[in-house]
């Protein structure tokens, strides 16, 4: 319950964030930089006087942007390879699966920093190496839904009539296997933003002068003595926004698959 | 006639991972490889800076990093290199070996992740056992409800809070820095936190299970002490699965060390990494990345062949295939 409400929240200021933010977040005044919060600027303002109320929203936006495009690219890429795993199975099944237990065994941070160097920093690199880190999971359930469903009746009906393969995995396996994949990755979507919010706190993932909560809360660490305000209240909206998802994940889980365990 | 040679099964089943991880280094190799050698952009001409034009300079450099050498031939004294633990020479600090650059980062960050398991080991064990056998008390909800946002808070979140309030407002504390005992508290802390939360989960869910057992029923059945029942029956039962996930609570470590590293100012690994992208300096990056592969394939080893050793079922199992 509280979960969804703070998800909605979440999702109505990224869906509305270019209508509400009370300044344009490129706006600087050297002359009110640090300043704390006060009537002009609510929550206060950063190192170059931008409004940190406008760049929280703005960093809402992106968040929530990168997780959805990760999202999809997980879902799309990871339940197919899952199917071909699951339903193919013999070589097919064993290459996949040494794949994705190789990356499953790596730290996406390492992916990240070599990416990075490659790429260069910057939302290409979080979102390659995030959806690169998350479709392993992702495969892994499919293929295991997969394995459960190729022994059903109405598959084995649709192979002897000639049924091509994507046809099969078009129309007969994925809408059998949507539901709990959707759970499982509406699960993933509170650590995406929060891989996310690191890679952006460590300088490699959004760039200046776009908005990140990472980031903010980097250029707000080394002044907490004198200015606290930045990086409390951007650590305070990361923090509640993934709270909330985690717990509408949950939830979700819980209501409509008992069985699905999280990783 | 060659006789046989008999090899205990349990060499042949580290040999054998050990043949399976071998593609996974290859390819790092190759891609590390690439990424250091093969990007547009000359380091030479980067590391001239001011002296350009001064072709014999530009000659000598080349040579010395071996850039004058076909592709090929840069991939094999790479790769030979790195099987003998030399990582070239580094682009920034022109001429100083990357070796050097990294000695004593390499001990700082294993250090801190092995100081924040420490920490993070029984106390999650603990919270998550007190929570599976007091289910659905009070208990359990309030350790459930620390732990969602020991997940939930990224660790440079927890880590203003922690810093605002134990080195800024109490003043007990230092802010960031590496040396000292007291500079090391909150960097352990901050990094123990999100593993302490995932140990805690994985070890409620598996208590949860094995208090379900039929050896448990026995045990009670039999008359013995609950402490003892806990302690040394479903203990012992929750220690495989938990060891199994250590390739995943050494993957959080390293991922937050990096964070870690970057908010106290500490120059490990992970922060060298950082810097080292951002100034150009190839050699170093892709050391580091290929130290981290070659040691997660070494932990997932060790995981394996710990978990064998243990569980009588699993050697039976592993060894007779």
């Amino acid at each position: 319950m509280v979960g969804g409400i703070v998800v909605a929240c979440v999702l109505i200021v990224a869906l509305i964030a270019p209508l509400i933010e009370p300044q344009p977040i490129g706006d600087t005044d050297l002359l009110n930089a640090w300043s704390p919060p006060s009537a002009g600027n609510l929550l206060g303002t950063d190192k170059l006087g931008r409004d940190t109320l406008s760049r929280l929203i703005a960093g809402t936006r992106n968040s929530l942007l990168i997780a959805g495009t990760v999202l999809a690219i997980t879902l799309v890429v990871g339940s197919v390879l899952g199917m071909a795993a699951g339903f193919l199975g013999g070589r097919v099944d064993g290459i996949l699966m040494r794949i994705v237990d190789a990356i499953l065994a790596f730290p996406e941070v390492i992916i990240a920093v070599l990416l990075a160097s490659i790429l260069g920093p910057g939302i290409t690199t979080v979102i390659v190496t995030l959806a690169l880190s998350w479709w392993p999971g992702i495969a892994r359930l499919t293929r295991s839904l997969v394995l459960v469903l190729r022994e059903e009746p109405f598959i084995d009906a649709a192979v002897v009539s000639g049924t091509p393969t994507w046809r099969i995995f078009r129309w007969h396996l994925l809408p059998n296997i949507a539901a709990p994949l959707v759970v499982r990755a509406s699960v993933g979507v509170g650590f995406i933003i929060m891989a996310e919010a690191s890679l952006s706190f460590l300088g490699l993932g959004i760039q200046e002068p776009e908005a990140s909560w990472g980031g903010m809360i980097r250029d707000g660490l080394p002044v907490l003595r004198s200015d606290p305000y930045l990086a409390l209240f951007s650590s305070l909206a990361l923090g509640v926004t993934i709270i909330g998802f985690n717990l509408l994940g949950d939830g979700l889980r819980d209501i409509l698959d008992p069985r699905l365990e999280s990783r | 006639m060659l006789r046989s040679i008999s090899v205990p099964p349990i060499f042949k089943f580290i040999l054998r991972r050990m043949m399976g991880m071998l593609p996974i280094l290859a390819l790092v190799l190759v891609v590390t490889f690439l990424a250091a050698h093969a990007l547009p952009g000359d380091p030479v001409q980067v590391m001239l800076s001011d002296h350009s034009a001064n072709l014999q300079m530009a000659l000598r450099l080349r040579a010395q990093y071996g850039l004058d050498q076909p592709l090929w031939r840069q991939f094999i004294a790479y790769a030979v290199g790195v099987l003998h633990g030399d990582f070239g020479l580094s682009f920034l600090q022109v001429g100083v070996p990357v070796t050097e650059v990294l000695r004593e980062a390499v001990t700082i960050s294993p250090l801190l992740a092995l100081a924040a398991l420490a920490l993070a080991l029984p106390l999650g064990t603990l919270a998550g056992v007190l929570a599976a056998v007091r289910r659905n008390t009070w208990v359990d909800h309030t350790i459930i409800v620390v732990l969602v946002a020991g997940l939930s808070i990224p660790n440079f979140a927890i880590a203003t809070f922690l810093v605002y309030s134990f080195a800024l407002k109490l003043e007990i504390l230092p802010v960031a820095g590496w040396g000292s005992l007291e500079q090391a508290v909150l960097p352990v802390v901050v990094l123990a936190i999100p593993s302490a939360a995932y140990i805690a989960r994985l070890a409620r869910t598996f208590m949860l299970e094995a208090l379900q057992q039929d050896y448990i029923r026995t045990a009670r059945a039999k008359g013995l002490r609950e402490r003892l029942v806990i302690g040394r029956h479903a203990l012992r039962n929750i220690a495989v699965p938990l060891m199994t996930s250590a390739g995943v609570i050494f993957g959080g470590l390293v991922s937050n060390a990096f964070v870690v590293e970057t908010i106290f100012n500490i120059p490990g690994l992970g922060r060298i990494a950082i810097d080292s992208i951002f100034a150009r300096d190839y050699p170093v990056t892709m050391a580091i990345v290929v130290l981290f592969t070659v040691f997660f394939l070494f932990i997932n080893l060790a995981v394996d062949f710990a978990c064998v050793m243990i569980d009588p079922r699993l050697r039976a199992r592993t060894l007779a295939s």
